[in-house]
């Protein structure tokens, strides 16, 4: 019962006998459009666009990189970009054009053993290995607590961390979860030394970062076990390993303001940490990589920072400004050492990525993404012997 | 004048003796020269197990965004989003002040009586915020029923029952109507899951929903109207998993309650009318899945004073105020959260002349001791012939769209320095109706055209750390204009009945900012907004037997800001064939209805399966009894 008076009476009008025939040939059009209309089978559901098909010389995935496009949380709209380094071209979804179906959910990571690419797909779950011959898939692993990195241990096994419980410990020759390590919930980066797995872990992925407990989990590769921790500064993300065998630890300082990020040195051997480099409470690095040669490492802070292993105190500016991009993804070559970057733009659209000279910051090149570029993929993975 | 003596005409029966068209104009421009368009009993009648999702996105060109049988449906106009749609039950907003929105799954079509669209500005002086639109659910009485009774089994596909009850008994001073419904259903249909390449059943997609309502009426010598109304609803359902998702022992499921209720006092004078209504909402929602277990609670006490004074020749002033007071107590937040928004509006109505009239609407909002700014809006009706039901209408306004309390406090995430959402629109239409001398043929089109461009649009995006950690900004700004277009016509001949409902839309609704150089999004369409859809439906009636087709139409939708990657647009048919029986004083209703008839493979939502071609089987009965007039 409204205020509004909303009923009108409706007048009564003129005979009207010719709209009577004019009605009927209408309504036979209209059923004849529905009739028409309805038949369609095909199915109905997400259309990537125009297709974007591989080159017909191209047999191989190993010449040329790939960019992992994350999508949207629940859209499943990852995908796979291949830029060829012969043309320098960029292919967009590749994994859906090759295998005539969607990639997943939030793809996390890729990383190449054995000519295999293992694309670690987090919303969905799974693990998608696919051959870099023709990037068909061999199989798709399933089991995992919400998987963001892989890591290879030597050339049959390979660990995986998750959002919640545990690592997955992966057979390479089987490609099936063959082992669990229980872990206090969000696991990250990994990075190997000696014959010890060091894990970036954050805490509880559901909890503020207040009641975390942010750590350096130690793994002995032989058995599998957690042999020993580390304490660390809030949510340490990335994890890397320089030419005189320190590790660097990129503490974010979480999402919620809690604690400030920080970037950390510990030393694998004593198994303590070193040093550690203070940011400002308002800033949240990420994506920390190094060069080849293992002397210098970069950051994303809005732009690119780029410092030497030896450098007493942070970066004050920028290697490469944002300048109005939303810089998301970030990593190093493992052989020319120029540094390749992505733009989000806002999440909701296609991205970009880039290649920039580390001596000058320039830009080198410029591609076209899929959605939520967030990591690269250089092939084959070489296992270190330290 | 009195709006409860002319809102009659919604009994709950199957009318069988049909020798004159029942005149019932659906487009409508309401008395300030807005839009409307009204769903009734006879086409909700036959849905009564239906919930009002279903029946939006099969008579209405609301596009709603399903997740499936059951599952979370919201609605937009206009190009507009889910939250800029208000959803009312007899001109009180429930829409959760935590979503800014509500998910029209759970509203059984068994509890209302009507369905009213109030397009663009229309429901201005009632609240604020609603950019798109309002859609308000109603139940009133009819003084001269003395019992009507109705009772509804349904047995459909893929395990769902749905059993509803409607008892509405009185006299000329008092009204009661009871209502009460039940469904279940296992929805475990079989559909092809691109990620897996299988045929697939879904899963985890168990509901069960109950609610009961109770309304009383009471008029005393034309002058006092009191009312007075309940409503408990209570579902416990299972989301399926989306096909993309591979979570070994996936669990999500939510439980959610929700009690309103509604006490009204009018009176009513020759020059003068008064109504005092006061409203009380509450829920709660417990949330569980593999790793979160959460629970959100709110209240909203929603207290109203308008009056209507004729006094001044030609003149309508109805002045009023409103006081909204929302509770929040959820898991989401760090602490208890309140917003109090006192609200004063003021409607003009002036007749300048028999074709022509003026109107002006104003609304002022204080939320939380702050001044919002000023709301205004202005209206034209124009009927330019005697004897020709043409009218021409036309209006201006600026709404305001206040952040919902998730936007401004959802723990760490939320944002507590967003500012309102400003809309500025214009819109004009034609509507024009005839019925022939004979009463057998009755016609009515609508053409309306409107333009829209909001601001300050809040957008939730990830933030820097985290592509699953999202923060609400500012930052967005759209247009959006369209055509909406019907048309209704009835005929009867040879004892039978024939109707016919066509209504198309075109919605242009663009991205008009960027926040980043490397963008591409300004003049492409929103996501997930479709710009053309279209719904048709044909009614016939004879004898007892009655069949419907239904038609919808829903153009693509693109899925990025740059519009690449698309869904593709789908038409589905449905289909209703039934017969009613009389015996002695009781009508049984025996109806098939067939869903997706042609077994159309589709999605409304990305990767959420939709069922194939499924069936429902509903015996109704009912009785009723009038006095005489």
């Amino acid at each position: 019962m409204s205020y509004f008076v909303t009923l009108k009476s409706v007048g009564i009008n003129t005979s009207a006998n010719r709209f009577f025939f004019q009605f009927s040939a209408f309504l036979l059009g209209i059923l004849s459009v529905l009739v028409i209309s309805s038949c369609s089978k095909d199915p109905i559901r997400p259309n990537p666009g125009p297709p974007d098909p591989i080159p017909e010389d191209s047999t191989t995935f190993s010449e040329g990189f790939f960019i992992i496009n994350e999508g949207n949380f629940n859209w499943g709209n990852a995908s796979v970009t291949f830029v060829d380094s012969s043309t320098n071209t960029a292919h967009q979804n590749i994994f859906q054009e090759v295998n005539n179906r969607p990639l997943g959910d939030v793809a996390q990571s890729m990383k190449v053993m054995n000519n295999r690419g293992y694309i670690v797909i987090n919303g969905s779950n799974r693990i998608e290995v696919v051959d870099l011959k023709d990037f068909k898939v061999i199989k798709s692993i399933e089991g995992f607590n919400s998987p963001r990195y892989i890591e290879f241990v030597d050339s049959t096994k390979a660990y995986v961390t998750n959002l919640y419980k545990d690592i997955s410990v992966v057979d390479l020759t089987t490609n099936a979860i063959t082992k669990t390590i229980k872990t206090p919930e969000w696991t990250e980066g990994m990075v190997k030394y000696n014959q010890y797995m060091f894990v970036t872990c954050i805490g509880t992925f559901t909890e503020p970062s207040s009641r975390r407990k942010a750590k350096l989990l130690i793994l002995d590769t032989k058995d599998d076990q957690i042999i020993d921790s580390i304490p660390t500064a809030t949510e340490p993300l990335g994890i890397v390993i320089d030419k005189k065998l320190k590790l660097w630890v990129l503490c974010s300082g979480g999402w919620d303001g809690y604690a400030s990020p920080a970037l950390i040195r510990v030393n694998p051997e004593l198994r303590q940490v070193e040093k550690a480099f203070n940011f400002p409470t308002s800033e949240v690095p990420s994506r920390l990589d190094i060069n080849p040669t293992c002397d210098t490492i970069y950051y994303l802070q809005n732009g690119i920072y780029q410092m030497p292993v030896t450098a007493s105190a942070l970066p004050s500016q920028p290697l490469i400004s944002s300048g109005g991009r939303l810089f998301y993804g970030m990593a190093i070559h493992p052989i020319d050492g120029t540094i390749y970057a992505t733009d989000a733009i806002d999440y909701v659209q296609a991205g970009d990525a880039f290649q920039f000279s580390s001596s000058t910051g320039a830009q080198i090149r410029k591609w076209d993404t899929g959605r939520i570029p967030g990591s690269f993929c250089f092939g084959e993975t070489r296992i270190s012997k330290k | 004048m009195l709006a409860y003596a002319t809102a009659s005409g919604q009994h709950l029966t199957d009318t069988l003796k049909l020798k004159e068209v029942e005149i019932k104009a659906s487009f409508q421009v309401n008395n300030l020269g807005f839009k409307q368009v009204k769903l009734d009993s006879t086409i909700l009648i036959p849905r009564l197990d239906a919930k009002l999702s279903t029946i939006l996105s099969q008579y209405s060109t609301v596009f709603i965004k399903s997740y499936g049988n059951n599952n979370l449906s919201t609605p937009a106009f206009r190009g507009t989003t889910s939250h800029h749609t208000i959803v009312e039950w007899n001109g009180i907003n429930i829409n959760s002040p935590m979503l800014g929105q509500i998910d029209l799954s759970q509203l059984p079509v068994a509890q209302f009586q009507g369905v009213e669209i109030l397009y663009g500005a229309a429901g201005l002086s009632r609240s604020s915020g609603a950019f798109g639109g309002i859609i308000n659910l109603k139940t009133s009485p009819d003084w001269n029923n003395r019992l009507n009774v109705v009772v509804s089994q349904t047995l459909a596909s893929f395990h769902n029952y749905t059993t509803t009850l409607n008892a509405e008994v009185g006299n000329q001073n008092f009204q009661s109507h009871t209502r009460a419904n039940f469904g279940n259903g296992k929805n475990d249909f079989p559909f092809y899951n691109d990620y897996t390449g299988q045929r697939e059943k879904l899963t985890n997609g168990f509901y069960t929903q109950y609610g009961f309502s109770e309304d009383v009426f009471a008029k005393i010598k034309n002058r006092h109207l009191i009312s007075a109304r309940i409503w408990y609803n209570y579902s416990d359902r299972d989301n399926p998993p989306l096909t993309i998702n591979f979570t070994p022992d996936f669990v999500e499921n939510m439980k959610d309650k929700s009690v309103r209720s509604l006490v009204e006092y009018k009176y009513v004078h020759r020059v003068f009318s008064g109504t005092i209504s006061s409203a009380l909402i509450y829920n709660r929602l417990r949330y569980i899945s593999n790793v979160q277990n959460a629970e959100h609670q709110y209240y909203s006490f929603v207290n109203r004073i308008g009056g209507s004074y004729t006094g001044i020749r030609n003149l309508t002033i109805r002045p009023g105020i409103d006081l909204t007071h929302d509770w929040v107590n959820s898991d989401g937040y760090v602490n208890r959260k309140q917003r109090n928004v006192l609200g004063g509006f003021l409607e003009l109505n002036y007749i300048v002349s028999k074709s022509i009239t003026l109107s002006a609407m104003a609304r002022e909002d204080v939320v939380d001791g702050e001044l919002m700014p000023f709301i205004p809006a202005f209206g034209v009706e124009f009927n330019p012939f005697r004897n020709i039901n043409l009218s021409l209408s036309a209006n201006l306004s600026r709404n305001y769209s206040y952040p919902s309390l998730n936007d401004l406090y959802w723990d760490l995430w939320g944002n507590p320095d967003l500012l309102p959402e400003v809309s500025y629109s214009a819109e004009g239409g034609i509507t024009w109706n005839l019925l022939n001398r004979s009463k057998s043929f009755f016609i009515e089109t609508e053409l309306s055209g409107y333009y829209m461009l909001m601001r300050d649009m809040i957008v939730w995006s990830p933030s820097i750390t985290s592509s699953a950690i999202w923060i609400p900004e500012n930052i967005s700004e759209v247009a959006s204009r369209g055509i909406e277009t019907g048309i209704n016509a009835t005929v009867v001949f040879w004892e039978s009945n024939l109707d016919l409902n066509v209504t198309y839309n075109y919605c242009r609704s663009t991205y008009e900012k960027e926040t980043n150089p490397n963008g591409s999004s300004i003049g492409k369409q929103l996501i997930y907004t479709p710009i053309n859809t279209m719904n048709a439906s044909l009614r016939y009636k004879k004898s007892g037997y009655y069949f419907s087709y239904l038609f919808n139409f829903i153009g693509r939708r693109y899925l990025g800001k740059e519009n690449i990657e698309y869904m593709p647009g789908y038409n589905l048919s449905t289909i209703f064939l039934g017969k009613s029986f009389k015996l002695n004083d009781i009508i049984l209703s025996l109806q098939l209805e067939i869903n997706n008839l042609f077994g159309l493979d589709y999605q409304s939502i990305a990767n959420s399966p939709m069922p194939g071609r499924n069936f429902a089987i509903t015996i109704r009965g009912s009785f009723s009894r009038k006095s005489a007039k």
